[in-house]
């Protein structure tokens, strides 16, 4: 039982006894007359992170300002750690999730999920010392192999799932991970697009991308608390318009596949 | 001593910069303590935002740990059996649980049982400007106040315990013949405790008692779990937005450490001038 799992377990116990306030009144009016959209999210570039001068900015930002506006509402972000984003959600801290969260079957249990919103995957960036010249993903399933990951992300299933033989190394953040890739610990580290492709070309001395393609896909989405089948109807019908218009098209291609944002965020 | 101190410096900063493939950049960390604005003039950035809200939420909570702690204290040193077994089962159920899981499930236990009786919100939205720059001042974004408020509760309910023992302690470690003293000048056991005892008791719980405070800011960055944005949590926003994560984590340990410190000194005095 990982850390994560067990974390939520006794959340979920500790929130048994919780008489949930009757639900009259759907998710979305009670927004509506709040005038406030609170939305959950953690730091995750370029999902959402700080710019020089402390504010959140990113693709979650873009996209949660425009579902507020959309709703006439105020959008309300929610820093939040990424280990305690769900019970926090099941707890009433915010509305929804915004913050590219992957749906997964274990996270499908305790949360409803939306239709995807972002186009994203899972990649691999390789170390050019450690493991230099591989080319495939077959030659990364070796136990000498050290992979590392981020913890309770969709990259620890996948790394598990396809290179089953490969160690698997987790730590708390992205920075820490990359670090240990920098530093020739590790052969390879899996993360969301586009995190490996701006790694390699940050590093272009140390680092490299052994494939070009993505290993799997990724269905990123809103998650609301179980039940909440109106607001689910609102969220999807607003996602399906927005990428009719190109809107979540436009600005995944801003914070994804290019970085002219990266000097507001370092110097 | 110092030299040797420095020297063994050195040797770890060369060896680090020998085996760490990192481009050190220490030029942005000033402006994440405090940065211009065209506006405003100079405003705190996300570090020392996040060192005040350390700050505070310390003040807090060892202000109401020090409630706890006295309560739970005293019913450990009862003559009857109830209120010791009452305390210590409290002491003993938040010392050996790990904080991290205690204050995970006190947090969501207390922001979604005990934060709805006392009626915050209701409160924040009929409260005069004055009074809404008073909390802010005291408490951070009335926003947050919830999230800070649950917090606090949750790492005094931690500390108390520890303050309970030290308070026991204290108390145990005054002779027999002084509690014999006030029985016999006729005081209740009440009033002895209270007249006698404590009054002796306490400045032997002041070296402890400083200690704790010192361990409850450290202990602080816990909250960091549950999006009290405290140090730790904006540290690790910079760390991961900036891609500077040494510079980062360096600098917010400096802050931890500068923080302690003055505390310490203060107390080393304060010691001092008890002990005459």
């Amino acid at each position: 039982m990982d850390r994560r799992t067990f974390l939520q377990t006794a959340t979920a116990a500790s929130l048994l006894g919780v008489a949930r306030p009757s639900h009259a009144a759907t998710l979305i009016d009670e927004i509506k007359s709040r005038g406030v959209l609170r939305a959950g999210l953690s730091t995750f570039v370029p999902w959402a992170m700080r710019d020089k001068t402390g504010a959140l900015i990113g693709y979650e930002l873009d996209v949660g300002k425009r579902l507020g506006a959309d709703l006439g509402v105020k959008y309300e972000p929610m820093p939040t750690a990424w280990d305690g984003i769900i019970p926090a959600l099941l707890a009433g801290q915010f509305d929804v999730i915004i913050g590219g969260m992957t749906v997964t079957p274990k996270r499908l249990e305790s949360v409803d999920f939306t239709e995807a919103y972002s186009f994203t995957g899972v990649a691999m960036v390789a170390s050019k010392k450690v493991a230099p010249g591989l080319s495939t993903i077959e030659a990364f399933n070796r136990p000498d192999i050290t992979i590392v990951v981020r913890r309770g992300t969709a990259a620890v299933t996948v790394a598990q799932q396809i290179l089953p033989n490969a160690t698997l190394r987790q730590f708390d953040d992205d920075a820490q991970a990359l670090q240990e890739l920098k530093n020739a610990n590790a052969a390879a580290w899996i993360t969301s697009t586009p995190k490996p492709a701006f790694a390699a070309i940050d590093n272009p001395d140390t680092l490299y991308l052994p494939f070009d393609k993505i290993i799997a896909p990724q269905r990123d989405a809103m998650a609301v608390r179980k039940g909440e089948t109106a607001t689910l109807a609102v969220l999807n019908e607003w996602i399906a318009a927005r990428k009719a218009d190109g809107f979540l098209q436009d600005r995944f291609h801003f914070w994804f596949e290019q970085r002219s944002w990266l000097s507001q965020v370092q110097a | 001593m110092l030299v040797v101190l420095a020297g063994f410096a050195a040797f770890i900063a060369y060896r680090v910069q020998a085996v760490l493939n990192y481009r050190w950049s220490w030029a942005p960390i000033p402006n994440y303590l405090l940065r211009w604005d065209p506006e405003r003039g100079w405003v705190i950035n996300l570090l020392l935002q996040g060192l005040l809200t350390t700050l505070r939420l310390s003040l807090w909570s060892m202000l109401l740990a020090a409630c706890f702690g006295t309560v739970i204290g005293v019913l450990r040193s009862s003559v009857q059996l109830l209120p010791r077994l009452i305390g210590g089962t409290y002491v003993e159920l938040m010392r050996n649980t790990p904080p991290l899981v205690l204050i995970f499930v006190g947090y969501f236990f207390v922001s979604s049982q005990i934060m709805p009786l006392l009626g915050i919100d209701a409160m924040l939205r009929n409260t005069s400007p004055a009074m809404r720059a008073a909390i802010e001042l005291g408490f951070g974004d009335p926003r947050l106040l919830k999230n800070f408020l649950s917090a606090a509760i949750v790492l005094a309910l931690f500390e108390g315990a520890y303050i309970a023992e030290i308070l026991r302690a204290g108390i145990a470690s005054v002779e027999r013949g002084q509690w014999d003293a006030a029985a016999a000048l006729g005081l209740s056991r009440w009033r002895g405790l209270r007249l006698v005892v404590l009054p002796q008791a306490l400045t032997r719980m002041v070296p402890p008692l400083c200690g704790q405070v010192i361990s409850l800011i450290k202990d602080s960055a816990v909250v960091s779990l549950i999006s009290i944005q405290d140090l730790t949590f904006m540290a690790n926003d910079v760390a991961v937005s900036s891609n500077l994560v040494f510079e980062t984590w360096l600098t917010a340990s400096a802050m931890y450490f500068v923080v302690c410190l003055a505390l310490s000194l203060g107390f080393h005095r304060l010691e001092r001038r008890l002990d005459r």
